[in-house]
């Protein structure tokens, strides 16, 4: 089975998080995922890079599609799932988490980051 | 992608109209919240967000929509949001904002 990589590394600014959520819709696209799937994933990368931008200590977010014939894999480092506890009971970051794995098939993190799988029909 | 944001005050229904157009995300969100707020300070009313022409929210959107509504609590003010495109109201659904919010289909029942 054939596995195309195609990698992506930006500055870890909001700045750039529209120009990740185009190329990761038009790599979806091509992989002829419904429009709701397509969307869903537009959301979740981005929520994966909001959640490296706000640890506020990194310098870039690297990204990595792996395009299978059954599924494609989004590989993000440095998202962590482990959030420091806040007594204010609300966090964005929570949200982000709560979001990705609701809309994702499979999510899985690992000692680089996140694994987000989404399964192609 | 960008975010406009339309803001009117309808003195008559005590009102202030939202209507948002573009992104609500982690570029535009801050933005979003204090034009909001600011309008909100001038004139304590219920809040009005016509969703019709969002196209995205994410988390840090959801959290300013959140911070709007702390605020407006504090008078006993409303959030009302109205005409969210399905791929939109479905974040609401997952992080059960919707319970929270006041969420209409169409702007006018």
């Amino acid at each position: 089975m054939t596995k195309d990589n195609i990698y992506l590394k930006i500055p870890c600014k909001p700045d750039y998080i529209s120009l990740v959520r185009l190329t990761t819709s038009a790599i979806a696209h091509n992989l002829k995922l419904c429009i709701d799937e397509i969307e869903d994933i537009k959301v979740c990368i981005g929520e994966a890079c909001i959640n490296v931008i706000n640890q506020k200590n990194k310098d870039e977010i690297s990204i990595q599609f792996e395009v299978n014939e059954d599924k494609l894999i989004i590989m993000v480092n440095d998202v962590t799932d482990d959030l420091e506890s806040d007594t204010e009971g609300f966090k964005e970051e929570e949200l982000g988490l709560l979001i990705i794995k609701s809309l994702m098939d499979e999510v899985d993190f690992t000692d680089k980051g996140i694994n987000m799988i989404k399964y192609i029909e | 992608m960008s975010l406009k944001i339309e803001l009117r005050y309808e003195e008559n229904d005590n009102l202030i109209v939202v209507i948002p157009e573009g992104d609500i995300d982690i570029y535009t969100s801050h933005n979003f919240k204090e034009k909001v707020l600011n309008s909100f300070e001038n004139n304590k009313g219920n809040i009005a967000i016509d969703g019709s022409k969002l196209e995205y929210v994410d988390s840090t959107g959801l959290g300013a929509l959140i911070s709007i509504l702390k605020r407006a609590r504090e008078t006993d003010n409303k959030v009302i949001i109205t005409n969210l495109k399905p791929n939109i109201k479905k974040l609401f659904d997952i992080t059960e904002l919707d319970k929270v919010f006041t969420i209409r289909g169409e702007s006018n029942d």
